[in-house]
């Protein structure tokens, strides 16, 4: 057994930590105070070719393989969940439905300048009625004659509200039990984009509500020759963004630890560092001794599906460990840090607390994929 | 425009104080677990400044190292930046060389090279900030240097340099060959690309002995040191606050100011 990244690995992690604390960490308090989405951040890691890490290079990606890019997302999302958050649905799901149903020709007209860094991808599953169960989606594309016509709407939409968002990747019903993606790009008549979405926590995120209102679209823009027959045949090639969210989930972790362990050991009450607080050390502890733990089962997963093997429960796995480590490092953060962890701007750790509790909702619930797990088990 | 950058691998400088800790007795610095070795900071301006003459006027950049098996990450990340090629000096002779001997070490890969229009290194080395290796460099292989620039400028048969001095900018013109030292004012390294990455990670560095470069083992290593280290300890800080008032704020900058001229600092 091996637990060393490869030398490439090793470096884009470093590119990462690099490119986060020039260009992120400093700023990520006042995006998150003005819900500010960073597009020039976004063009930037274009220009560092770091668009389009899971698009192989024949589309204009660099293909790095999972484990890498679990690493290299562990890194944005130390320094800011929420961006890492935009980056990680730009990655996953905002590319990935392109390159697995997409034909030739419509990799080549979306998925080339998503994975360089000119467009920003998003996708949208949510409804106002549907969630959990996407089986239950009421958005629909109707055949006419020129092409299809798109009604309904979506809901918390990361991406698909910003300057350089190509437009959302739509799952929409085709009949009864019939589903497709369907790209609609920015300003398609029928296509509106409603308010940003205010949030508990990463704030900096785009979100918005999707309205689509008869909204015609070329034939062409169906992803991949046919609509297909499942919702389960739409979405189980993107599992791999469970992998992702548990490596967003890690990063959080890890800021959590790290900002706790320096403040523990420089606040001193009753005349000693309150690291010397046996309360305190077990916290500090716990969270050290979870983060290895949850980084090991994020990285089995990301290297059983870089080896094409079955890393589906894995993956839920990685991604229910990691998040709930993320609330409760969070939650032990800002106790650690007392008062101070309460306020916003000082110490980053209430920024921390806000943004943790999302990663149990997306990419499946805590819930859901406990329900995943417990079905990979054979219950 | 060929040329050659010689850099130092370091112990990363910016790690917290209280994790930056010395072996009295064995006189040696001990490196922080998990925090990984880092390229010394005006080194990686010199490539940048090389990667920037490059693209403006063409040529290749060739790297060198002496050190460990470590040392290879810091050349890949220079190949990652920009760089063309990039070598390893490693040798067990070559442990405990001071200065003069990794400079004859370097000298002799730079021989070994071949031909090349300039030879950069960083200013100063940011572990101990001797500043030595590239004067000896330039010594052993005969070349003019010029030192701690800011700008570097190509012009017909030669170099406009900037030197950033204390108290003002010096212009020399130099002619090629020539060795050149880097400071921070010079440029910000950039981030070397993921696509820079892949290209890095499928080139080979070859690992030149001492043998290779016909480097007669004693003169470098511990043995050839001329320099004799004595004493290595942590110096202790100690800070101590005060508050300078006054009625009104020119006042209070007043009284700073005579506070400052007391203590000689101004
Ligand atoms: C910031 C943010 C960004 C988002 N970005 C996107 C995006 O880009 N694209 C997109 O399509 N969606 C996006 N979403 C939506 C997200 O994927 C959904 O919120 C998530 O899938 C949960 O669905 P829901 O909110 O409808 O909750 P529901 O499905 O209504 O769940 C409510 C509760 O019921 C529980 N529950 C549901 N079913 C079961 C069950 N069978 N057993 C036990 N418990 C159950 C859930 O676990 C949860 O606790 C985003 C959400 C947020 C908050
Ligand atoms: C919204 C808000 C309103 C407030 N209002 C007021 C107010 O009106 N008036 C006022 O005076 N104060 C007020 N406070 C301050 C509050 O009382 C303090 O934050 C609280 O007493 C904790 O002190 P501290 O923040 O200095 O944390 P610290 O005492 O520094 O504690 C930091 C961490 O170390 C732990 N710790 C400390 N000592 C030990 C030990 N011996 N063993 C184990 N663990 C230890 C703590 O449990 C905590 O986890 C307010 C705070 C907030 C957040």
């Amino acid at each position: 057994m091996d637990f060393s990244l490869s030398d490439e690995a090793r470096m884009l992690r470093d590119l990462c930590r690099g490119f986060a604390d020039r260009a992120i960490r400093p700023h990520a308090a006042k995006w998150d105070r003005e819900c500010y989405f960073p597009v020039e951040l976004f063009r930037e890691m274009g220009e560092l070719s770091l668009m389009g890490l899971l698009v192989p290079v024949e589309y204009g990606g660099t293909g790095v393989g999972t484990v890498a890019f679990a690493a290299a997302m562990e890194e944005l999302a130390a320094a800011d969940n929420s961006t890492a958050a935009c980056w990680n649905a730009h990655l996953t799901i905002g590319s990935l439905p392109i390159l697995h149903f997409g034909t030739e020709e419509q990799k080549r007209r979306w998925l080339v300048p998503l994975a360089q860094g000119e467009k920003l991808g998003s996708c949208a599953f949510t409804e106002p009625g549907a969630g959990s169960d996407l089986s239950g989606i009421e958005t629909r594309a109707l055949r006419t004659k020129e092409g299809w016509k798109l009604r309904g709407r979506k809901i918390f939409i990361t991406n698909a509200g910003t300057e350089m968002s190509l437009g959302p990747l739509v799952l929409a019903r085709t009949g009864e039990n019939r589903f497709g993606f369907f790209v609609v790009p920015r300003g398609t008549p029928g296509f509106g984009i409603g308010p940003k979405a205010e949030k508990l926590g990463w704030r900096s995120m785009d979100t918005r509500e999707l309205i689509f209102d008869d909204c015609l679209l070329p034939a062409d823009h169906l992803l991949g020759e046919s609509d297909v027959e499942s919702i389960r045949q739409a979405t189980e090639t993107l599992a791999v963004g469970r992998i992702s969210v548990a490596a967003l989930s890690l990063g959080l972790a890890r800021a959590c630890l790290d900002a706790s362990l320096a403040y523990a050991l420089e606040r001193r009450q009753f005349g000693v560092p309150i690291a010397s607080f046996q309360a305190i050390r077990s916290k500090l502890a716990d969270m050290a001794t979870r983060l290895e733990m949850a980084r090991l089962i994020t990285m089995k997963a990301a290297w059983l599906h870089d080896r094409d093997e079955p890393y589906r429960q894995e993956a839920a796995m990685a991604k229910l460990a990691a998040s709930e480590l993320a609330v409760d490092a969070s939650r032990e953060a800002v106790q650690i840090h007392g008062g101070y962890g309460y306020m916003e701007g000082e110490f980053p750790v209430a920024r921390y607390y806000r943004d943790a509790k999302v990663l149990e909702i997306g990419e499946g619930t805590s819930e859901i994929l406990r329900v995943v797990i417990a079905k990979g088990l054979g219950c | 425009m060929d040329i050659v950058v010689c850099i130092k691998q370091v112990q990363d400088p910016d790690i917290p104080p209280r994790d930056f800790k010395v072996d009295e007795e064995k006189m040696m610095v001990v490196p922080p677990a998990n925090v990984p070795p880092v390229i010394s900071t005006f080194d990686e301006n010199a490539i940048e400044a090389a990667i920037q003459l490059k693209e403006a006027k063409g040529g290749k950049i060739t790297v060198v190292t002496m050190g460990g098996d470590k040392a290879k990450d810091s050349l890949k990340k220079c190949l990652a930046m920009g760089c063309d090629e990039a070598v390893l000096l490693q040798d067990p002779a070559f442990d405990g060389s001071d200065a003069f001997g990794v400079a004859r070490a370097l000298a002799a890969a730079v021989r070994k090279i071949g031909k090349f229009d300039i030879l950069m290194c960083g200013r100063l080395s940011s572990d101990w900030s001797y500043g030595t290796t590239p004067l000896a460099l330039a010594e052993a292989l005969n070349l003019p240097s010029v030192t701690q620039l800011q700008k570097i400028e190509a012009r017909d048969g030669g170099l406009r340099c900037e030197r950033a001095l204390e108290d003002g900018v010096e212009v020399v013109d130099v002619s090629t060959p020539c060795l050149l030292t880097v400071s921070n004012e010079m440029n910000n390294p950039r981030l070397p690309s993921v696509k820079g990455i892949l290209t890095a990670s499928r080139k080979q560095i070859p690992l030149w002995k001492a043998a290779d470069l016909g480097v007669d083992a004693g003169s470098v290593g511990a043995g050839a040191a001329t320099l004799e280290l004595t004493k290595l300890y942590k110096p202790v800080f100690t800070g101590q606050c005060e508050f300078i008032t006054g009625e009104t704020l020119e006042e209070a900058a007043e009284n700073l100011a005579l506070r400052l001229r007391a203590d000689k600092i101004i």
